[in-house]
C-alpha cells in the first residue's frame, strides 16, 4: 500500500512537472539589460510581480554595470542580444549601427503611455530622438550637481550654509581645513574624487556662471571661459583632503566626517541614506555657487531611466508591453517615492507622496536647471577636456596652455570630422544660456 | 604529407590567431573606425599625421621607457639574488620559493587593487605604518604625488613579477653541475668569487632569455597600472599600452572609441618594442663575443 502511494505521488509530481514545462516554454522571454544597480531591489520586485501576473511574457532582468555600450554591441554581433536595454548609450552610435527600434509608432498608438510619460514634451534631439524618431522616453531625471555638506564641521568653523559665490566658498573650505588641523583625526574643508573630479563641482559652478565648453551660437568649442574656475580649483585643491580616490571611497570618507564639502547630483540621496548612511552628523544639500553670485547659465540635468528596444528583438510587441509596464503610473510612482530618481513629468510629480522620497526631496529641481542640447561627438586625439582641465588645476600643465590646447584640438577635430561627413556643425543662433533647450537647432555641413 | 599534417594545427592557429588579426589591424590604420560600420571612412594619412602630433602618445612612450628601465633595474638583480639565496638548500627555502612566486599567480587587476589599499594617502596601510613608527610626519602621496607615484608603480610591478624570473634562475642554477662548485671550493674560491666566476657565466644563457622576457614584458605592462593609477596623476604613469587600450575601448579620459587610430598606435608600439628587443639581442651577442 505504501509503495503504491509513493508510486502515485511520483506520477502526480511528474504530471505536474510535465504540465508546467510547456506552460513555461509558451512564455515569451524578454531580456532586459539594466546598468542601474541602485534600484535593483525595487526593479527585481516589480519584475517578479509582472512575471507572476502574466502567463504570456516573462521578463529576464540582467544588471550589467561595466562597459555597457560595448557589451550591447558585442552581444548584437554575437547573436545573443537582449530585447530591451537601459538608456545609458550613445544614441547616434546605436542608431547608426541600426541596433535600435523607433518607438514613435508604438507611442502614437498608446494614449495611456502618452498621458503618463508626456513623450512629446521630453523629446531631446540627439539624446533620445533623432528627427521624428523617438528611441527612448525618460521616466525620470538626475538633478544637476549640488553641494552636500557636513553641518557640524561648518558650524564648528562658524558657517551655517553654502555661500552664493565661488570666492566665499573657497574661503570657507580654507577656514574649515585650517580649523580641522586641531581635530583628531584631522578634518578637511573639501574632498575631490579621482573619477571625473572637474565635472562634479567646478564645471557645474562654471555652468551656472554662464560658461560652457561649446559655443552654440558660433558652432565651435571654446574653453576660454574656464580660466577663473581653474584658478579657483587650484586654491581648493591646496586645502582639500590630500588624496583623490574613487567615488565610493570618497563618499565613505565624507560619511565618516573626514571632510565637509562634497559635490554630486541626486544619486547621493540614496547613497548617504542606504549605501553609506550618515548617522553621526546632519548633512545638508545646497545649490553650487556661481562666480559672482549671479546665475547666468542653466545647470545641466540628465533625463534618465528610459528603455530602448533593440532591432534584434524577435518579439517586439511583447517588448513594448514590458516597456509600457516599466513606465506605467503604478511602477513610476513606486520608483519615485522610493527615492530612486526625480520625476520628469508633471503627471507623476503631482501624484507622488513627496514625504516618502526621503532625502531625494532635497534635490528638487531648481528653476534654472535644464537639459542641454547634445554636443556633437568628435574623433578627438589625446585627452578629453575634463582630464586636461583637471590636470591644469592640479598644476600638471599650465592653465593658459591647457585652454589653448583644448581650443585647438577640439576645433581641429570638429572641422575635420565635418569635412569628412562624420558630423554636422550644431548651431543655435538664438541660444540662451539660461534656457539652453529652447533655441532653434540648425545643422550645417561646414 | 605526414609532416604537413603534423604542422597543420599550429599553422591554422597561427594564421587565425596571429596573422589574420595583424592584417585586420593593418587595414584599419588608414580608416576612421569605431566599431560602427556606418562610421567607417577611409581617412588616408589622417591617423598618421595625428600620431606624430599626439603629445599624449609620445609622452606615454617616454613614460614606458622610464617605467621599463626602473623596473628592470630592480627586478632582475632582486630575482637573481633571491634565486642564489634560495638555491643554498637552506631549511624553508621551498616555502619561500612558493611565497615569492605567489604574486605571479595573482591577476594583475587584483595586484592593482591590493596596492591601492596599501598606497592610499589618508587611510593607506603603508602611510599608517610609516607614521606610527615615526619615519614620516605627514602622509606621503604615493598615488597622488607626481614625484613619488612612479616609485609606487615600480614597487608593485617588481613585487608582482620577480618571483617568476627567480624561478627561471633557480631552474638554470640546478642545471649547473655540482662538480664545478666542488672544484672551485678546492681551489679556494669564496662565495663572491664563486658567484661571479661560476654561477653567473654558466647562467648566462638563462639570463639572456630572462632579460629578453623582462624587457618585452616591462614594455607591455599596463593592466595593474590601469587599476592602481589609471595613468595618473595627470599623465605621470600613462604607459603607451594603457593609452592605446583607452583609445580602442573608448574608456578612460577619451570617451570615443578610436579603433583605427588605436590600431596605428598598436603597430607603432610593436615597432618600438621590436626595436628595443633587436637592440638588446645585438648587445647580448656583442657581449657573448667579448666574453
Amino acid at each position: 500500500m505504501r509503495k503504491l502511494s509513493l508510486a502515485l505521488a511520483a506520477m502526480m509530481l511528474l504530471t505536474v512537472l510535465f504540465a508546467a514545462v510547456p506552460a513555461m516554454a509558451d512564455k515569451t522571454v524578454i531580456t532586459y539589460w539594466s546598468n542601474d544597480r541602485h534600484d535593483e531591489t525595487y526593479m527585481s520586485a516589480i519584475v517578479e510581480k509582472f512575471n507572476a501576473e502574466h502567463d504570456d511574457i516573462e521578463i529576464n532582468m540582467v544588471i550589467m554595470t561595466d562597459d555597457f555600450e560595448n557589451s550591447i554591441l558585442l552581444a548584437i554581433d554575437g547573436g545573443n542580444a537582449p530585447d530591451i536595454v537601459g538608456q545609458s548609450v550613445t544614441l547616434k552610435n546605436m542608431v547608426d549601427y541600426e541596433a535600435v527600434v523607433d518607438l514613435a509608432p508604438y507611442i502614437a498608438a498608446d494614449e495611456e503611455y502618452q498621458k503618463v510619460n508626456d513623450p512629446y514634451n521630453h523629446k531631446y534631439e540627439g539624446l533620445n530622438s533623432i528627427g521624428d524618431a523617438i528611441y527612448w522616453v525618460p521616466s525620470g531625471q538626475r538633478s544637476g550637481v549640488r553641494i552636500e555638506y557636513n553641518k557640524a564641521l561648518l558650524a564648528a568653523s562658524g558657517f551655517e550654509g553654502i555661500p552664493a559665490t565661488l570666492p566665499e566658498y573657497i574661503e570657507m573650505a580654507k577656514k574649515i581645513t585650517e580649523d580641522g588641523k586641531a581635530n583628531d583625526p584631522i578634518t578637511y574643508g573639501i574632498g575631490f574624487t579621482s573619477s571625473s573630479p572637474f565635472e562634479r563641482q567646478l564645471e557645474m559652478m562654471a555652468q551656472v556662471s554662464g560658461v560652457f565648453y561649446y559655443d552654440y551660437v558660433n558652432g565651435k568649442f571654446d574653453f576660454s571661459g574656464y580660466k577663473p574656475f581653474l584658478e579657483a580649483g587650484r586654491e581648493l585643491v591646496a586645502v582639500a583632503y590630500p588624496d583623490q580616490q574613487g567615488v565610493d571611497n570618497m563618499r565613505a570618507m565624507f560619511a565618516a566626517g573626514t571632510f565637509a564639502l562634497w559635490g554630486n547630483a541626486s544619486q547621493e540621496a540614496g547613497v548617504f541614506t542606504n549605501q553609506f548612511p550618515i548617522t553621526d552628523f546632519e548633512w545638508g544639500v545646497a545649490p553650487v555657487p556661481s562666480l559672482d553670485g549671479e546665475i547666468k547659465g542653466a545647470l545641466q540635468v540628465n533625463p534618465n531611466k528610459g528603455y530602448l528596444m533593440l532591432s534584434a528583438c524577435k518579439n517586439k510587441d511583447a517588448a513594448w508591453e514590458v516597456i509600457k509596464y516599466f513606465q506605467s503610473e503604478e511602477v513610476l510612482i513606486g520608483y519615485m517615492e522610493g527615492g530612486f530618481d526625480l520625476p520628469i513629468t508633471s503627471y507623476i510629480d503631482e501624484r507622488i507622496d513627496k514625504s516618502k522620497m526621503g532625502r531625494m526631496g532635497d534635490y528638487s529641481l531648481l528653476e534654472y536647471e535644464s537639459v542641454y542640447p547634445a554636443v556633437p561627438s568628435i574623433n578627438l586625439t589625446g585627452d578629453n577636456y575634463r582630464t586636461v582641465l583637471w590636470n591644469a588645476i592640479m598644476g600638471y600643465v599650465d592653465i593658459d596652455a591647457a585652454i589653448e590646447d583644448l581650443n585647438t584640438r577640439y576645433n581641429a577635430a570638429y572641422d575635420e570630422d565635418i569635412s569628412l561627413g562624420f558630423v554636422q556643425r550644431l548651431v543655435i543662433s538664438d541660444y540662451d544660456p539660461l534656457h539652453p533647450a529652447a533655441g532653434t537647432v540648425t545643422w550645417l555641413d561646414k | 604529407m605526414a609532416s604537413g599534417l603534423m604542422l597543420a594545427p599550429s599553422i591554422i592557429f597561427l594564421a587565425v590567431c596571429s596573422i589574420y588579426p595583424f592584417i585586420w589591424i593593418f587595414r584599419y590604420v588608414l580608416y576612421n573606425y569605431d566599431g560602427i560600420p556606418a562610421h567607417t571612412r577611409f581617412t588616408g594619412m589622417r591617423n598618421i599625421t595625428n600620431m606624430f602630433a599626439d603629445a599624449t602618445f609620445w609622452g606615454s612612450v617616454g613614460t614606458t621607457f622610464e617605467y621599463a628601465l626602473w623596473k628592470l633595474l630592480f627586478i632582475i638583480p632582486l630575482a637573481l639574488l633571491m634565486a642564489v639565496l634560495l638555491n643554498q638548500k637552506l631549511r624553508g627555502s621551498g616555502f619561500f620559493r612558493g611565497v615569492f612566486f605567489m604574486p605571479t599567480v595573482i591577476s594583475s587587476s587584483i595586484s592593482g587593487m591590493i596596492f591601492t589599499f596599501i598606497f592610499a594617502t589618508g587611510n593607506g596601510i603603508l602611510n599608517g605604518i610609516l607614521q606610527s613608527v615615526g619615519i614620516v610626519n605627514a602622509p606621503v602621496g604615493w598615488l597622488t604625488d607626481t614625484s613619488v607615484v612612479m616609485a609606487s608603480v615600480i614597487i608593485m610591478s617588481v613585487w608582482a613579477g620577480f618571483g617568476n624570473y627567480m624561478l627561471y634562475f633557480v631552474t638554470g642554477m640546478t642545471s649547473i653541475s655540482e662538480d664545478v662548485y666542488e672544484s672551485s671550493r678546492i681551489d679556494g674560491a669564496n662565495a663572491v668569487q664563486t658567484f661571479f666566476k661560476i654561477t653567473l657565466p654558466m647562467l648566462s644563457p638563462v639570463l639572456k632569455v630572462v632579460l629578453m622576457l623582462a624587457i618585452t614584458g616591462a614594455f607591455k605592462d599596463y593592466e595593474a597600472i590601469m587599476v592602481l593609477t589609471n595613468g595618473g596623476p595627470g599623465t605621470r604613469t600613462n604607459v603607451m599600452f594603457l593609452y592605446i587600450y583607452n583609445l580602442i575601448f573608448g574608456t578612460g579620459s577619451n570617451a570615443t572609441r578610436q579603433i583605427g587610430y588605436g590600431a596605428l598606435l598598436s603597430l607603432m608600439a610593436a615597432v618600438i618594442v621590436g626595436a628595443v628587443t633587436i637592440i638588446y639581442n645585438l648587445v647580448a651577442k656583442k657581449l657573448d663575443d667579448v666574453v
